[in-house]
């Protein structure tokens, strides 16, 4: 990513942080980001409203690289996913700004995120494709659909829970082998 | 519109309401209704923000002192009984689909299309998540949508415990919702929901060898299950072993 872009981003989710959404403004983040407001204008166009979105998409890739780096350990597509899951849900619950604008902001935020969410959902089902080719799906399944069904599960848990307990990783290889995986590569230890 | 503590408040009271047969929200005034339709056509026109009393009493044809009459906390009132009874249809729709369905599978399906149809097909909402994203979206993802979760799960899990045990029922009625949920907030293109045969299709191939997956994890103790038997509680408890399976067919 461009560099200046990139440090504009940096900053405004500083300012984020330490003001919230509302009250985050353009000059707020060319002040921090050590640039001139122009600079900011010029590298996002649809100024403030365009910023805030664009803030919001890097939080969350950067939410994500960090989701990446703590699952590549995994060898196995179950462990991929229960891994997954259970990171992804607690550094969420861990997650000082996320939390403090969703209970103070939620209306500013949740649009935003909706939208992160589907571009998120892509991103995670073609990192889960080669696990699936690796493992084999079952007859007549269809790897791309499989994977956006996964990706589209693991992110409905990670987002609300339910009723399951995400720290149990118990819960979590039950609901992994059945929610997600049953009709995709079939029961563990299945003779292929 | 009600804060989402408000809506959800709604989903809830009207899931419990719907479950216990013949429940009724018999109100005073005879117009009740009528107002309540009419202030949905204006919310699918000017939204929530925009939509007055009057433009209610025009679309009504009513007079103010009548929509008064019937709703003396006016708009907010007026909006709450709007969620109030498009829940509550919601869940009644649903409840025939799901009581006329003659096996799980078909209970899945049938249930499934009804509400992404309703969904997607429902003006007001359209507009709102077009227009007004901040009043609808916000309360359909994250924390909220685990009420919504429990409430549409506690309506849906005595018609599927037909078929499955309680702890299993409610299992399944909650992933039945989420898959609503996910494909409502982001079509695909590839599996419509609103579609019967696309449906089946996903319930197939996904859902129903998760069913067996759940019911297995439930019940270590049968070591042979035959993959379509997922026999009524009672013939386990008597000990009787599975019937013997009909590929697919789960009765």
């Amino acid at each position: 990513m461009d560099d200046i872009r990139e440090r504009i981003l940096a900053a405004t989710y500083a300012c984020v942080a330490r003001w919230g959404l509302s009250k985050t403004t353009v000059e707020d983040a060319a002040r921090e980001a050590n640039v001139s407001r122009a600079t900011v204008y010029r590298t996002f166009p649809g100024g403030r409203d365009e910023l805030l979105d664009a803030t919001v998409a890097w939080a969350t890739s950067e939410f994500f690289l960090r989701l990446y780096e703590q699952v590549q350990e995994a060898t196995s597509l179950e462990e991929v996913l229960e891994l997954g899951i259970r990171f992804a849900r607690r550094s969420i619950l861990e997650h000082e700004v996320l939390q403090r604008v969703m209970q103070t902001e939620p209306e500013k935020l949740l649009p935003a995120l909706t939208v992160e969410s589907v571009r998120v959902r892509d991103v995670m089902a073609d990192f889960l494709i080669p696990y699936l080719e690796s493992r084999g799906v079952l007859p007549g399944v269809d790897l791309h659909e499989a994977a956006d069904f996964l990706a589209r599960m693991a992110l409905s848990y990670i987002a609300a829970p339910g009723r399951w307990d995400l720290e149990d990783p118990e819960q979590v290889a039950e609901l992994v082998e059945a929610e997600l995986l049953a009709g995709v590569v079939g029961p563990p230890g299945d003779p292929r | 519109m009600p804060a989402a503590v408000g809506i959800l408040r709604a989903v809830d009271d009207n899931a419990a309401k719907a479950v216990s047969a013949g429940h009724e929200w018999g109100h005073a005034s005879p117009h009740r209704v009528r107002i309540v339709d009419a202030t949905l056509t204006c919310l699918a026109r000017y939204g929530t923000v925009k939509t007055t009393v009057d433009d209610i009493a025009r679309q009504a044809g009513l007079s103010r002192a009548t929509i008064y009459r019937a709703f003396p906390g006016g708009r907010e009132e007026i909006l709450g009984a709007v969620v109030d009874t498009e829940a509550a249809r919601l869940f009644s729709a649903l409840g025939v689909r799901l009581g006329a369905a003659s096996g799980l599978e078909e209970a899945l399906v049938a249930g499934i299309v009804e509400a992404s149809t309703r969904i997607r097909d429902h003006p007001a909402l359209n507009y709102l998540v077009a227009h007004e994203p901040e009043t609808i979206l916000g309360h359909l993802a994250f924390e909220d949508s685990d009420r919504l979760m429990k409430a549409a799960s506690r309506f849906a899990a005595p018609f599927l415990a037909r078929w499955l045990r309680p702890a299993e029922a409610g299992r399944v009625a909650e992933w039945g919702t989420r898959i609503v949920l996910s494909f409502a907030l982001s079509p695909s293109p590839r599996t419509d929901l609103c579609d019967p045969e696309q449906t089946a299709r996903l319930v197939h191939t996904f859902v129903i060898p998760g069913v067996r997956a759940l019911h297995r994890a439930a019940t270590p103790q049968t070591t042979v299950l035959a993959p379509a038997s997922l026999s009524p509680h009672h013939e386990e408890v008597a000990g009787v072993g599975p019937r013997p399976a009909t590929e697919g067919a789960i009765p």
